[in-house]
């Protein structure tokens, strides 16, 4: 898997120094204008989009029929991707943090609290849109598949909305905040596991031409 | 003789095509080209043999292996037509990842061909040459030590010269006993100057397979009128087209023919002809039903 993954992190690197690049710009950006941490929400998203370089690399360049004939199992090539897509996530919400941390460090009104909760609400959004998106981009053509991805995260956004309302119904939500969200982080990296599960079952049976 | 690949009754079925039990093997030491029009089968074959695509029916056996266990795949090497890594890579890069995909990987040797063929170690994929891209995904496959070389259309829209380096560099490869090849290809002149066996499949079915001596050493086209293919005995043709002022009549055995039929023209078979011949041409049972008159 590892060597894979660097043919990944190779094809997706200039995009990710540009995102890394920006969300350290925009949190500076954004201080002005509101809370910082709230970059949190935005960053792994972001940072997400080459995850989507790589797979339409791959179509492009018939990869995914040149990799099968090499020692690599199919599970292998789908856990390589869904690696790559937290790896991305978690480099956002870590570049995301640089300029949360300086602007702290310079007084900014920046808590603990404002940072999981951000936080929380940006990873659940990354890992319910790869849930979506990751295991379409190998049912669907690149094409539809780019569009899934762009769907997605509008979905997972209405999914996030449907589970705190649900969750409003049984607690005030208000009140608990910071516990909400972390239930919806933890609905959101069940639904991760289980697409890739999904995803995985699919591959093995598809034929790649 | 061991078989370094071995395929029986593959069977594969889409909605306009049918790979229908397709069996010939590939015996060490030796190299099989696998000819036939766009469209026959070969790729499907390769790709089921390699799982690329799940067979219905029929039994592949890879280095004596029914399972395509990573190992297996540690000691095949594969070269598809285009080079198949993403173009933004250099062969470089292309190391360091190939050296976490195979224990084997020798990168040593992968070096040593780049700089035989003299590609760049830096330069990214998408400047290289249609030529270039075949010999590096050429110098991956032959870097891991592999035991089984499968090149699926890999010389198709190659100059003659850049051909003839794939195989040379090919020719050199199948020197250790323990090597193999299985190349498929429609520019059958390429086989004529490295295969040892011919396989020829049409419209999904193995017309023959067969050593490619006998097809150019034995194989014969007699080259003549209406009047004499009548008479000729039908169980000697293989099959024959009408052209406009001569028929063309495939036989097997060009001695005994021209030692049976004295008067008659009879010419080496190119395997391009012979291909020919079997895609356009008509059967014996045919001519027989006619009466000779097509």
């Amino acid at each position: 898997m590892k060597g894979i993954l660097i043919k990944d992190l190779y094809i997706a690197r200039s995009n990710i120094v540009v995102t890394v690049v920006s969300l350290i710009v925009l949190g500076f950006g954004l201080s002005f204008l509101l809370e910082t941490s709230a970059l949190l929400v935005l960053a792994p998203v972001a940072s997400t989009t080459a995850v989507f370089i790589s797979i339409t690399s791959d179509a492009g360049s018939k990869w995914n029929k040149n990799v099968i004939a090499m020692p690599v199992s199919r599970n292998q090539i789908i856990g390589e991707k869904y690696t790559f897509y937290i790896i991305l996530a978690l480099a956002g919400l870590a570049a995301a943090l640089i300029p949360c941390g300086i602007l702290a460090q310079l007084g900014a009104d920046i808590t603990a609290q404002s940072l999981c909760l951000y936080g929380a609400i940006g990873m659940s959004a990354t890992l319910l849109a790869g849930g979506i998106s990751l295991p379409c981009a190998y049912l669907f053509d690149p094409e539809k598949s780019q569009i899934v991805f762009m769907m997605s995260f509008m979905a997972s956004t209405g999914i996030i909305a449907g589970i705190v309302l649900f969750m409003n119904l049984l607690i005030p939500v208000k009140e608990y905040i910071l516990p909400t969200f972390g239930i919806v982080l933890a609905v959101a990296v069940i639904c991760f596991v289980i697409s890739y599960i999904v995803a995985a079952k699919v591959y093995q049976k598809r034929d790649i031409i | 003789m061991t078989n370094a690949l071995a395929i029986q009754g593959l069977t594969k079925t889409y909605e306009d095509f049918t790979l229908d039990h397709v069996s010939f093997t590939v015996p060490s030491g030796s190299i099989v080209g696998l000819i036939g029009e766009n469209g026959a089968g070969k790729s499907t074959t390769i790709n089921a043999a390699l799982g690329l695509i799940r067979k219905e029916d029929g039994r592949v056996a890879i280095l004596g292996n029914e399972e395509l266990s990573s190992d297996t795949k540690e000691q095949i090497g594969v070269v598809f037509d285009g080079s198949n890594y993403p173009e933004i890579l250099s062969p470089g890069k292309i190391n360091r990842v190939m050296k976490h995909i195979y224990h084997s990987w020798d990168e040593q040797t992968y070096f040593q061909l780049l700089k035989q063929f003299s590609l760049p170690v830096d330069k990214q994929i998408k400047q290289f040459s249609k030529g270039m891209k075949m010999k590096l995904a050429i110098c991956a496959a032959l870097s891991h030590h592999s035991r089984l070389l499968i090149l699926d259309e890999a010389t198709s829209g190659l100059d003659p010269v850049i051909r003839d380096d794939i195989l040379d560099m090919l020719l050199d490869f199948v020197q250790d006993e323990e090597h193999s090849i299985l190349v498929s290809s429609h520019i059958t002149s390429d086989l004529e100057k490295i295969a040892d066996y011919i396989v020829f499949i049409h419209e999904g079915k193995v017309v023959f397979s067969k050593p490619k001596d006998e097809l150019t050493e034995a194989y014969g086209i007699i080259k003549c009128g209406a009047a004499q293919f009548d008479e000729l005995d039908k169980s000697d043709v293989i099959v024959y087209r009408k052209m406009d002022y001569e028929w063309q009549v495939l036989i097997s055995d060009r001695e005994k023919m021209q030692r049976k039929y004295p008067k008659a023209m009879i010419v080496p078979a190119t395997i391009d002809e012979i291909m020919l011949l079997y895609v356009k041409g008509e059967g014996a049972c045919k001519t027989l039903r006619n009466g000779g008159k097509g």
